[in-house]
């Protein structure tokens, strides 16, 4: 049984469609803030790394009729391998939508989506099953409290995805208890059931789930949202530490504050559409488009500036033309 | 632990003298004077003595993490604490009333009139199968004893008030019908139709995304300022409470652990426990990441 | 479930079924007397060597009751298990299966339910002969929609939760799911359904026999005896209680079972139970009140 991805040559392609220049979405013109990928990208070309995820002109649409409704429009998106990317989107922005989509939950209406260089677009459920108990995406879900069986003692929950791969209990427990330790929990914890544990550890024990098969590629939907500051910085650290070790992370998430200072890259989903997409940094210090503006405006501060409160109001008067 | 002393109030008070619609000397229309609250199966003291006086126009804000008693002390001044649980000391005045001496049937007539207050969870506040604004009205008809064509006029007006973009249009929906945002404005609309002089917004922005947060923020604030409302702002969130309060008390475990105005607290923290608040917002929030120019601007 | 037996309520209604059960399983050797043999005492009232008193035929109702007891015990569980195999199995299934299976089950089962189940009993006991296992058989079908939309409506809730989706974005095949995550959400409630089934069962096989349907006429049942005492109420006016009693207990100690099951069952039973337990092994502690079979 093999954890790893065959490398797949033949999917490998030259040029990235989707991160190039950072485009003002406001202006159309593409502004010159490179980010690091694509600094990557140009410069080793010839070997360039196939991304983990790559996500091309994605449509999503719900329901059916005169009822169907766009979920995401044209997204566009590319992760490269160790690359952390926050997609920030608040209620009804599509964030979810994209992160299952990305992991065959969802089925685009248009546009492509490939996983570690490999086309899923087309997948049907049994080569869906297939890709996934390589393991080779994860998912981390926004609702700690209920993203674990609460009948189901913590060991249970953490070697599930080694177990359905068809690995052996004393392996896949060998294998939770130094993930444990990886998101710094006490191995006592195994025996515990779900509801004996707080807000951050069962956020911790989902990512350490998540890492259970080894993945390229982990997206976490709100993974920092349902906790209390301390916990949040913990977790994140966590992030960082797993970003640093070579993983692909999309940390999807309403909050930008969370994100920045652990993820490479920010694409910014408003309605459905990405309307902004640069290195962290950039997109918190000079946003281009109104809505991201508008969001960092919004975020709460220590600084008190209730001047802010005008520059809101302008801006979404300009948003809601 | 070190409190500020409530010598630090009175520095600010020229300030408020300032202000043009301020007499010098405003009597605080909410003043909570050494509040405890007692559990009375456990017989502990689970709050240790909250004090803070508000005049109009002015907001005070109450941080701390859940089960630090900031929820607690709110509904002791609103009257409406858990059946188990007792005020045991201190006294807290609405508008000149000492609270213990009221009655059931005026505590529901200072309710709504004199003080009012929004929740965390808008939704459940609101009946599901009628429609929002009649649920206004309703208010409108029992608090201020309008006819019910004068109410419904009143409540799309309040829906306007709470900047909600087509007020006749949102009179006419379900809960279900509105987002999170548009409800917590239906439920601040419900909370000022009686015009309180008081509103205690208690985790009011803690569900919802940021730029509605925002929002919500920005309308308390101005309902402060156009109308002279006074606001407790309770969160867990130091930012948020910094964004539009003037005051601030920091509670841990039932006992203040700072309390003083909010740029003092913010930037010169005392107590251990304010400071790791800072730092830990400072470590996760988007001030790490704003140049200063950005913010300034 | 040894979180039932936590509760005051379980125990008493474990209790109850365990002697009801044994009486089904040893009532024949433990009955003084031969229930089948006729005497002259006719309508005898209660006494030494009869400790029931005797029927119009001066046969031993302790004994019949005894012997009876047999009948209605398998009779009922007949009936829950019927129910429970062909209710529980299509109604996790009818969330897996794909639209068709769902739909074409749930008219099954609402069409089930429309029947009047006596009538329909009778009807089919008159096409395949008198016997208590097809009538059983036939009534276990007819209850069967309730385990349809119990084990339905868990699997339902359970299937949309976000651990299910975790373990389907590891890659779970259907089967995995139902094996570990929703066998063990919907056996509480198909565990409360089937006790108090048991419970019905009992007043249907009564009923039943009582109406003569299943069982022929020399052997006892506890159906059977109410009526042939009903008969000889002028004669005999206590008659009834003793089998009328036993039907009751039993009905009530499934009752009080389904009750303790669903106490103890999910998040808040768990914690209910451990509390119990906590309480009860903590000796000199106060226990609330209420510390009996309260919900």
């Amino acid at each position: 049984m093999t954890t790893g991805l065959p490398q797949d040559v033949t999917t490998a392609r030259p040029e990235d469609v989707t991160t190039g220049p950072r485009q003002d979405v406001t202006s159309g013109r593409p502004r010159d803030v490179t980010s690091r990928p694509s600094e990557a990208r140009t410069a080793a070309r010839p070997a360039a790394p196939r991304p983990a995820l790559e996500v091309t002109g994605l449509d999503v649409h719900y329901g059916r009729g005169r009822g169907r409704r766009r979920a995401l429009a044209g997204v566009s998106l590319s992760v490269a391998p160790g690359e952390t990317v926050g997609v920030i989107g608040e209620t009804g922005s599509g964030k979810s939508t994209l992160a299952r989509t990305v992991l065959g939950l969802v089925r685009p209406s248009a546009g492509s989506v490939r996983v570690g260089g490999e086309d899923v677009t087309r997948y049907g459920n049994r080569r869906w099953r297939a890709l996934r108990r390589r393991g080779v995406v994860q998912y981390v879900f926004q609702d700690p409290l209920r993203s674990l069986d609460p009948d189901l003692t913590i060991e249970d929950s953490l070697i599930e995805p080694l177990l359905i791969q068809g690995r052996g209990r004393a392996e896949a427990t060998a294998r939770a208890r130094s993930l444990l330790d990886r998101v710094r929990l006490h191995d006592d914890l195994l025996e515990r059931m779900p509801s004996e544990l707080s807000g951050g550890q069962r956020q911790r024990i989902a990512v350490a789930r998540a890492l259970m098969t080894g993945p390229e590629l982990v997206l976490l939907d709100e993974p920092v949202s349902a906790l209390d500051s301390a916990n949040r910085v913990q977790v994140l650290e966590i992030l960082k530490e797993l970003g640093a070790a070579g993983t692909a992370l999309v940390l999807i998430s309403h909050d930008l504050g969370s994100v920045a200072g652990t993820a490479d890259r920010i694409a910014v989903l408003h309605h459905g559409a990405l309307v902004e997409t640069g290195a962290a940094r950039d997109v918190v210090n000079r946003p281009a488009h109104p809505y991201t503006r508008l969001l960092v405006g919004s975020a709460p501060t220590l600084r008190t500036a209730s001047a802010d409160r005008a520059r809101r109001e302008a801006l979404r008067a300009l948003l809601n033309t | 632990m070190t409190p500020r002393s409530p010598s630090s109030a009175p520095e600010r008070t020229p300030a408020a003298a300032a202000a043009p619609t301020a007499p010098p000397k405003v009597p605080p229309v909410l003043s909570v004077r050494d509040v405890r609250i007692g559990d009375r199966a456990g017989h502990r003291e689970v709050v240790h003595g909250v004090s803070f006086g508000l005049t109009p126009g002015k907001a005070v804000g109450v941080v701390g993490e859940s089960g630090s008693g900031k929820t607690l002390t709110c509904r002791a001044v609103l009257g409406i604490l858990p059946r188990h649980f007792e005020i045991t000391g201190g006294s807290v005045e609405i508008a000149g009333t000492d609270i213990t001496t009221l009655t059931p049937s005026r505590w529901t007539e200072l309710r709504g009139a004199t003080i009012s207050a929004v929740f965390q969870d808008p939704a459940s506040y609101l009946n599901p199968s009628i429609r929002v604004g009649a649920q206004i009205a309703e208010v409108l008809r029992v608090k201020t004893g309008l006819k019910r064509r004068q109410a419904r006029h009143r409540a799309v007006e309040l829906l306007r008030a709470v900047r909600l973009r087509d007020p006749a249009l949102v009179y006419g929906q379900y809960p279900h019908e509105l987002s999170g945002g548009m409800l917590q404005r239906v439920l601040i609309a419900t909370a000022v139709a009686a015009g309180p002089r008081v509103l205690i917004a208690d985790e009011a922005t803690t569900a919802l995304d940021v730029t509605v947060q925002a929002e919500i923020l920005d309308l308390l604030d101005e309902l402060r300022e156009e109308s002279g409302l006074a606001l407790v702002v309770v969160s867990h969130d130091l930012a948020v409470v910094a964004q539009i309060c003037d005051e601030v008390l920091v509670m841990r475990q039932g006992e203040v652990v700072e309390q003083g105005p909010a740029h003092e607290v913010l930037h010169h923290p005392r107590h251990p426990y304010t400071r790791l608040l800072v730092a830990e917002h400072e470590q996760y929030g988007l001030d790490r990441f704003l140049d200063p120019t950005e913010a300034s601007s | 479930m040894p979180r039932v037996l936590a509760l005051t309520s379980g125990r008493i209604a474990v209790a109850v079924l365990a002697v009801i059960a044994l009486l089904a399983l040893l009532g024949p050797w433990l009955a003084p007397q031969d229930p089948l043999a006729t005497s002259d005492h006719v309508l005898a009232a209660a006494s030494g060597s009869h400790w029931l008193g005797t029927d119009h035929l001066g046969r031993d109702v302790f004994s019949r009751l005894l012997d009876g007891s047999r009948v209605s015990v398998l009779g009922s569980l007949e009936v829950a298990l019927v129910a429970l195999v062909v209710g529980a199995i299509p109604g996790i299934l009818s969330v897996y299966l794909g639209r068709v299976f769902e739909w074409v089950t749930l008219r099954l089962a609402d069409t089930l339910v429309a029947l009047p189940f006596l009538l329909f009993a009778v009807a089919v006991i008159a096409l395949l002969g008198n016997g208590l296992a097809q009538a059983m058989f036939v009534t276990g079908a007819l209850v069967s929609p309730l385990f349809y939309r119990v084990a339905r409506a868990a699997t339902l809730s359970v299937a949309r939760s976000p651990y299910v989706e975790a373990a389907l974005v590891a890659g779970a095949s259907t089967g995995w799911i139902v094996r570990r995550h929703v066998r063990v959400k919907v056996l509480p409630p198909l565990a409360v359904a089937l006790a108090q089934t048991i419970g019905v069962g009992f007043v249907i096989v009564s009923s039943l026999t009582f109406l003569g349907i299943g069982v022929q006429p020399p052997a006892p049942t506890w159906g059977g005896l109410l009526a042939s005492d009903l008969g000889y109420l002028g004669q005999r006016p206590w008659g009834p209680v003793a089998p009328a009693l036993l039907i009751m207990v039993t009905v009530w100690a499934c009752n009080l079972l389904a009750d303790a099951i669903r106490d103890v069952s999910g998040e808040a039973g768990r914690a209910l139970a451990d509390d119990r337990e906590a309480r009860a092994a903590r000796p000199g502690t106060n226990r609330p009140v209420s510390a009996g079979g309260t919900r």
